[in-house]
Order: C-alpha cells, then sequence, then structure tokens
C-alpha cells in the first residue's frame, strides 16, 4: 500500500508540462532511434545525455528513461518491414515478424502485435518494479556467476530449434559464431585473442555491424538475386490502411497469453546481472516453443513476435531494478543513465530510494507514461510505416543498402563497422544461399561471450570444481535440472519411440 | 548596397580578432584558430568523458581559451585506433588534437600493442585514484586480518573487481603477501559495479574498488573498507577506518590510478606550451576542484615535462613488472 501511495506521488511529480513534454519527447525520439538500425538505445541514451546536463535530474531522466524505453518498441520496426535488427532484443522479433509481414503478407497485424505485446510487457515489468523492486534487485543478486552460466547454457539450448532440418549446418554456424565473438581482448587476462595484429580487431566484431550484414545486407543481395518482383508485391497493397492493419478478436486473444507470460518472465530476466533484453527476449521465444502454438514459431507466428517482444519490454522495465535500488547497471544502457546520474548531482546506490523519493519513483511513474505514449505514436505511423512495403524492390534495394551502410557506421562512428557489415553480409547471403541458416550463428555471438565470462568466473569462484558450479546453491541446482531435461527430453524420446515403448511417429 | 555589406563583414571581422586578441588569457605565441579535436577512447558517459567534459566546461566558464573543442569518440580495437590515430597525427593537425589519457589506457596499449609514451607528448596528470579492499555484508570475514589469517589456513579466498589498474594491483598485492593465484583468486569485471554485484551478492569474498563507486554501500551499511591499498590512510571519514598493508608488517601497495591528457608528438612548442597552460589553469578552477571531491579523485598535478616524466617512468615500471 505504501508503495501505491508512493508511485502516485511519482505521477504528481511527473504531471508537470515540462516532465510531460520531456516524457513525450524521449518516446518520440526512442522511436526514432530504435527504428534506426544501428542506433539503438545506448546510443541514444550517450548522445542525448550531455543535452540533459543542465536539466533538474527529474525531468533529465524522464527523457532519457522514455527514450531508452520506447526505443524497445521502435526496434521491431526494421526488423518486421526489412528482416533488420536494429538492435540485438530484435533478432528474435525478425525470425516471425519477417515471415508475418512478407510471406503471410499480414505487415499491419505483424507490427500491431509487437506494439500491443510490447505494450502488456512493459505494463507488466513496471507493474512489478513498482511493487517489487528492491526485493527483485535483492533476488537478482542471488544469481552469481554459476547460476548465470547455467541458465545461459538454458538460453543456449534454444539454438537446437533453430538449426531447423538440417542440424549438421546449424552445428557449424553455432560454432563460427562462437569463433567470431571469440575475437578481440580476453576480458579475465587482458590478452588480446585472434587480432592477427590488427589493431581494430581488438575491439572484437561489434554485434551490431554483424547483425545488420548477416541480416540486412544479406537480404539486400538475396534481392537483387530475385529477378522476378512480382511476387514480393502482389496482394500487399491492398492492406496497406490502418483499418486493414487491426487485430481480429481472435488475434488479441492468441497473443494475450504469451505476452502476460513473457511479461513475467522478461521483468525477472531484466532484473538479473548482465543479462538485459536480449537474453529476455531469447528466452521469451524459448518459452513460447514450449507452448502450443496455431502456427508453427519461424513461420510468421503472431505468438512468436508477442513472445519476444513483450520479453524485450519487460526486461527493459525490470533492468531499472537494481539500477534504482542498488546503482548496478544491467546493461550499457543502464551504465550510461548511471554516468548521467552522477552528472546530475545524484548519487546512485542502495540509498536512492530513501534519499531522492521523487526523482526515483517520478522515473517509474514516467515509464507508465511513457508506455502509453510509445504505443500511440508506434500505432500512429504504422500506416506510413507501411508504404515502405510497397516501394518497389528496385527502389527499396538502394534504400536498405543505405541504411545498412548508416546503421553499422554510426555504431562506432567509423567503417570499420561498415565493413564488418560488407564482410558478414557476403558471408550471411552465400551461407543462407547454401541452406545454411544465419540464425543459431547470431544466437551463439550473443550469448557466448556471456557464457564465457561467466562461465570462467565461477570456475575462478569454485577453484575449477564442476559440481560446484552445478550444484552451487538452490538456484544453481533447479536451472542445472532443468538444463538436463530440456537437453536429454528429445534423446530419452528418441529411444523411446525405438524400443516401442512409446508410440508415435520414430524420429529421424 | 554591395559597399555596405563589405563594411559590416569588415566590421564583423575586425570585431572577431579584436575579441580573440582581448578574452586569450593563457600566453605562449600559439592561438588556436581551427576547432580543436579532443579524442576520448571510451564510450559517451564513461569516466574519461566526464573528466574530458569537466575540463572542457571549466575551460570555458572561465574564459580561458577562446578554442572551439570538440569532443571526439574513437572506440575502436578497444581505444587503441584513437590512441594511435593520435599518435600519428601529422603536423598541420597537431597542434589541434588532444587525448585524454589514463593509466587504464597506457597498461593495454603498451600490453597489446607497439605504442609507447614516447609517441606523444604528454600535457598533463590532473587526478589520482587509489583502490581500497571492501567486504560485504555476507562476506565470511570481518577484517583484513581475518582475512590474513584464512590464507594461513590454506583457505582460498576470491577478489572481484575491475580490469586494467585494478589486475595491476592485484598482482602487486599477491606478489607483497607471497601467495599463490590459486589461493588468493582475482575475478576481473568490465565494470567495478560488476564487481560489487559479486559481492553483495555473496559470490566472492572482497572486491577491489575505488572510493567514489564504493562510498554509497559503505554509507548504507552494505559494504566495508577492510584494506587501504595505499601509502597512507584514506583521509574521508567513511573510509578512514581501513588500515594500510605497513599496519600488518608488509609493504604497502599502491598503484596510483591517474587521469590526464596528451598530445600528438608532432605537437609544435608553442601549442604544447599554450594547452599545458590552459589545462594547468583549468585545474586551478572551482569547477574542476568540485568535480575531483564529488567523485572521490585526489589532485595530483603535474603539467608539461613533469607529466611527461611521470608518465614514462610508470610505463618503464609497469613493462619490467609484465616481463617487457
Amino acid at each position: 500500500m505504501e508503495n501505491f501511495a508512493l508511485l502516485f506521488h511519482g505521477f504528481q511529480v511527473v504531471f508537470t508540462l515540462q516532465n510531460i513534454g520531456a516524457c513525450l519527447l524521449g518516446a518520440f525520439l526512442g522511436l526514432i532511434v530504435g527504428a534506426m538500425p544501428g542506433i539503438g538505445s545506448l546510443a541514444g541514451v550517450a548522445l542525448l545525455l550531455p543535452l540533459t546536463y543542465k536539466f533538474n535530474p527529474t525531468t533529465a531522466i524522464v527523457l532519457l528513461g522514455a527514450l531508452y524505453y520506447s526505443n524497445m518498441y521502435g526496434g521491431a520496426f526494421s526488423a518486421i518491414l526489412l528482416n533488420i535488427p536494429g538492435d540485438s532484443p530484435a533478432v528474435m522479433t525478425a525470425l516471425d515478424g519477417y515471415p508475418m509481414a512478407t510471406v503471410k503478407k499480414r505487415p499491419g497485424q505483424a507490427l500491431f502485435t509487437a506494439n500491443l505485446a510490447s505494450c502488456i510487457g512493459g505494463t507488466i515489468g513496471m507493474i512489478i518494479l513498482a511493487f517489487l523492486g528492491p526485493a527483485l534487485a535483492d533476488a537478482g543478486l542471488h544469481f552469481g556467476p554459476a547460476e548465470m552460466t547455467i541458465l545461459l547454457l538454458v538460453a543456449m539450448t534454444s539454438i537446437g530449434w533453430l538449426v531447423g532440418s538440417n542440424p549438421t549446418n546449424g552445428v557449424v554456424l553455432t560454432l563460427l559464431g562462437i569463433l567470431v565473438a571469440s575475437i578481440g581482448m580476453d576480458l579475465q587476462s587482458g590478452s588480446p585473442r585472434f587480432n592477427f595484429g590488427n589493431v581494430y580487431l581488438l575491439g572484437g566484431v561489434k554485434f551490431i555491424p554483424f547483425v545488420i550484414g548477416t541480416v540486412g545486407f544479406a537480404q539486400v543481395m538475396k534481392l537483387m538475386d530475385e529477378k522476378d518482383d512480382k511476387a514480393k508485391e502482389s496482394g500487399i497493397t491492398e492492406r496497406l490502411t490502418i483499418r486493414g492493419s487491426l487485430l481480429s478478436l481472435h488475434d488479441v486473444k492468441r497473443i494475450l497469453p504469451p505476452a502476460i507470460r513473457s511479461g513475467i518472465l522478461g521483468t525477472f530476466v531484466g532484473v538479473l546481472p548482465g543479462a538485459g533484453a536480449t537474453t529476455g527476449a531469447f528466452l521469451g521465444y524459448a518459452v513460447q516453443r514450449a507452448f502450443k502454438n496455431e502456427e508453427p514459431l519461424g513461420t510468421g507466428a503472431m505468438q512468436g513476435i508477442a513472445a519476444c517482444e513483450a520479453a524485450n519490454n519487460a526486461a527493459a522495465a525490470g533492468a531499472f531494478a537494481p539500477l534504482l535500488a542498488l546503482g548496478i547497471p544491467g546493461s550499457g544502457t543502464g551504465a550510461v543513465l548511471l554516468g548521467g546520474l552522477m552528472m546530475w548531482g545524484l548519487n546512485p546506490g542502495p540509498l536512492l530510494f530513501q534519499n531522492e523519493p521523487d526523482f526515483a519513483w517520478g522515473l517509474i511513474a514516467s515509464l507508465f507514461i511513457a508506455n502509453i505514449f510509445a504505443l500511440m505514436i508506434a500505432l500512429g505511423v504504422i500506416p506510413m510505416l507501411l508504404k515502405i512495403l510497397a516501394v518497389p524492390v528496385k527502389v527499396l534495394i538502394p534504400i536498405i543498402t543505405v541504411v545498412c551502410i548508416v546503421g553499422s557506421y554510426s555504431d562506432t562512428y567509423s567503417f570499420y563497422g561498415v565493413i564488418i557489415m560488407l564482410i558478414s553480409g557476403v558471408c550471411g547471403y552465400l551461407f543462407e544461399k547454401s541452406g545454411y541458416s544465419t540464425a543459431p550463428m547470431l544466437l551463439s555471438f550473443v550469448l557466448a561471450p556471456l557464457l564465457e565470462d561467466n562461465m570462467r568466473k565461477a570456475f575462478v569462484i569454485s577453484g575449477g570444481s564442476t559440481s560446484k558450479v552445478f550444484f552451487n546453491s538452490a538456484i544453481s541446482t533447479v536451472l542445472t535440472i532443468v538444463f538436463c531435461v530440456l537437453i536429454l527430453t528429445p534423446v530419452i524420446r528418441a529411444i523411446l519411440k525405438k524400443t516401442g515403448i512409446l508410440k508415435g511417429k520414430k524420429t529421424k | 548596397m554591395k559597399k555596405f555589406a563589405a563594411i559590416v563583414l569588415a566590421a564583423l571581422v575586425a570585431v572577431a580578432l579584436f575579441a580573440n586578441g582581448t578574452t586569450e588569457e593563457a600566453s605562449s605565441g600559439f592561438t588556436p584558430e581551427k576547432d580543436v579535436s579532443w579524442v576520448c577512447t571510451s564510450k559517451p558517459g564513461g569516466g574519461s568523458d566526464i573528466f574530458t567534459t569537466q575540463i572542457k566546461d571549466a575551460m570555458k566558464a572561465n574564459g580561458i581559451t577562446n578554442a572551439n573543442i570538440v569532443t571526439d569518440y574513437i572506440t575502436d580495437g578497444s581505444g587503441e585506433v584513437g590512441r594511435l590515430q593520435v599518435s600519428t597525427t601529422n603536423k598541420a593537425k597537431a597542434d589541434y588534437t588532444l587525448l585524454t589519457f589514463n593509466s587504464g589506457d597506457l597498461m593495454p596499449m603498451v600490453k597489446n600493442t607497439d605504442n609507447r609514451v614516447e609517441n606523444f607528448r604528454p600535457l598533463a596528470i590532473m587526478a589520482v585514484d587509489k583502490q581500497l579492499l571492501f567486504i560485504g555484508e555476507q562476506s565470511k570475514y570481518s577484517s583484513w586480518q581475518e582475512v590474513m589469517d584464512a590464507l594461513k589456513n590454506g583457505q582460498k579466498i576470491v577478489i572481484a573487481g575491475s580490469k586494467g589498474d585494478d589486475i595491476e594491483t592485484y598482482n602487486k598485492l599477491i606478489a607483497e603477501l607471497g601467495v599463490a593465484e590459486s589461493q588468493l583468486s582475482y575475478i576481473a569485471n568490465d565494470a567495478t559495479s560488476g564487481a560489487i554485484t559479486s559481492l553483495l551478492g555473496g559470490h566472492v569474498d572482497l572486491c577491489m574498488s575505488k572510493p567514489a563507486a564504493a562510498s554509497q554501500y559503505v554509507e548504507a551499511g552494505k559494504m566495508k573498507p577492510v584494506l587501504a591499498l595505499s601509502n597512507n590512510r584514506f583521509s574521508s571519514e567513511l573510509l578512514k577506518d581501513a588500515p594500510t598493508l605497513s599496519e600488518f608488517g608488509y609493504n604497502n601497495v599502491e598503484v596510483p590510478v591517474w587521469r590526464g591528457v596528451t598530445a600528438p608528438k608532432a605537437m609544435s612548442d608553442s601549442a604544447y606550451a599554450y594547452w599545458a597552460e590552459c589545462l594547468k589553469k583549468a585545474s586551478e578552477t572551482a569547477e574542476f576542484k568540485a568535480y575531483l571531491s564529488k567523485n572521490g579523485l585526489e589532485p595530483m598535478y603535474l603539467f608539461g615535462a613533469e607529466a611527461e616524466a611521470y608518465m614514462l617512468d610508470y610505463q618503464k615500471t609497469y613493462l619490467a613488472s609484465i616481463g617487457k
């Protein structure tokens, strides 16, 4: 009840013309920044931060919080319409979003699904944040390197069903993803790895240009390859209105359960140290796999879009719990916001809620408002965005190429990103052309460094003992059991089917 | 009309030149006439960026220079690309290029590349930070004495810290204590916040941190300093109870974490004198002093040749410690 009163007070703080204006501006800029591949919330917040130095801290955080939050909405746009995930959490959105927009010719509904799920997931995340924030942050602390290692192993199992019909090809690309991710500096020893004397490679291969190339630029090459444009364009134009994009009651009923589930799951993942929205989206999608889906995931399933979009928005909200309650940033963007708090003269840390209630609760209240603003703006621009799909391929190709180049350049403001994008684009195209799906490579590229870092820390702490990592605490024991069940179930099922104990079709 | 425009233009140019001549305070025969690029090799919002912005603001607010200074973030190759670029900047641009350069930049640079302090013209060292070891609420030990007793009994202890300077401090600590890496182990995090998270969660026994990152947690009673990795005890109220290593019969371990500014090797003498003077004046401003106290940094003012000698000596000691 006390939290309710404090949240109400937070709304009172935010309801000034200045703060509402900042929130609206933040939501608007966040959508733009999110929709532009390569810029993302980290760069968006970092670029805007210097402008807020002279602001009052509450207005400044309302602006940046709204920007960070609504950025998660924008990330889905380019993923669904152009198959270019602008930010790492949107990789999973593209898996179903793009097929739904192009193959199923329901682009409007795909965007609507993404935005509605984002709103539901985000609202759940904020409610949990408002009422359980500090407790949740404390719970997150129980996830040490050992627990994170097993959680990431669980997330890695989702690669298993991303490999598609050809598991060997999938494994090859998964390993390639891990290999590429290991280029750069070894964090534990500070020694260079696989940089071949190149000073640029010391910093590793950056994710944004890598993903823009592998997915986006490969797409451009594929479009150039396809001589016949007609197949893509026909049938879409008649649905390019807001009315044609609305979801039916049946659709809403379908997306509600995954959105609510992912909303709760995503919030908890967002709280974990260093996990962030990307792991949230991956796990949300992985969990959705376990539930019944009307259409198979990966072929343009609404539930797939809803599951990962709700999870990543919820995780973005959840990430504020350790930031506000303990002063611990859950992501790169969180770290920049933390830098901002210090610039504005506040001391982030365990005393922030006590010392600066206006600020902390004002921020939480502003997230609720930003959520509504972002949804309204996003729904308003859908008809305009849909026009992208009506653009003829010959015009679209140069546009996407420019988007790819600008996006990969703006990640580090250098041509290194552009070169990475071009190389990974050519490789991605060749892989897809030869029947290798690149999704497992992207997944392993994102998760492997996190897994490596946590696993090595866990082994240093345990003194090399495996049992102290996998059975370190109740949390790690439970996660280890979940992990074993996940990897052993298909094997046992196959054996049982082979021996005739379990009836059904024999697996391969 | 044309005549009138020409007169107005000439008047404007004259006023601009006059203004330039009167407010320029640092005198060395060099006056910046172009935009200045101040290279920062870490991301916006980080410690280096805040340091850079504070100096820029202090210079602007106090009219120390009229130059338009633009921060350029060159973060490729973990910052090595930016450092290499500045070290090789040619004559035409050298007078208009500055680089924020810290001990945490020097270490990976000399360890992983052939770039050396000799390839720059160090301008200033303006602040220094030192570390402490902290215990958390859930730690098994309550003082450094207990930690040492546990080490003597052969127990394993884990310290969490950040990368760069913290790893160097840890290496010096185990060398001084004469314990094996496997007994007093270290896990490196991308940032100190990661180390604090591990300590608060009870996953490690000790955490290495600088005062600024830890003070809120000490105030809230979640962390307690047990050892000052410095030649003297810290003076602040929160940290003064932490003993130094010499109080336990060992030599003190201190690796000063400094923040400084360098210029390209090709910078002219007059520009070098000008910028060293500007930085010196900036260090004397109230804005800069407020920045130091807010971030728990200690003043350490070395300019020009003094800064160069210090950085070279630091590099020599570090290279010897890693056997290079």
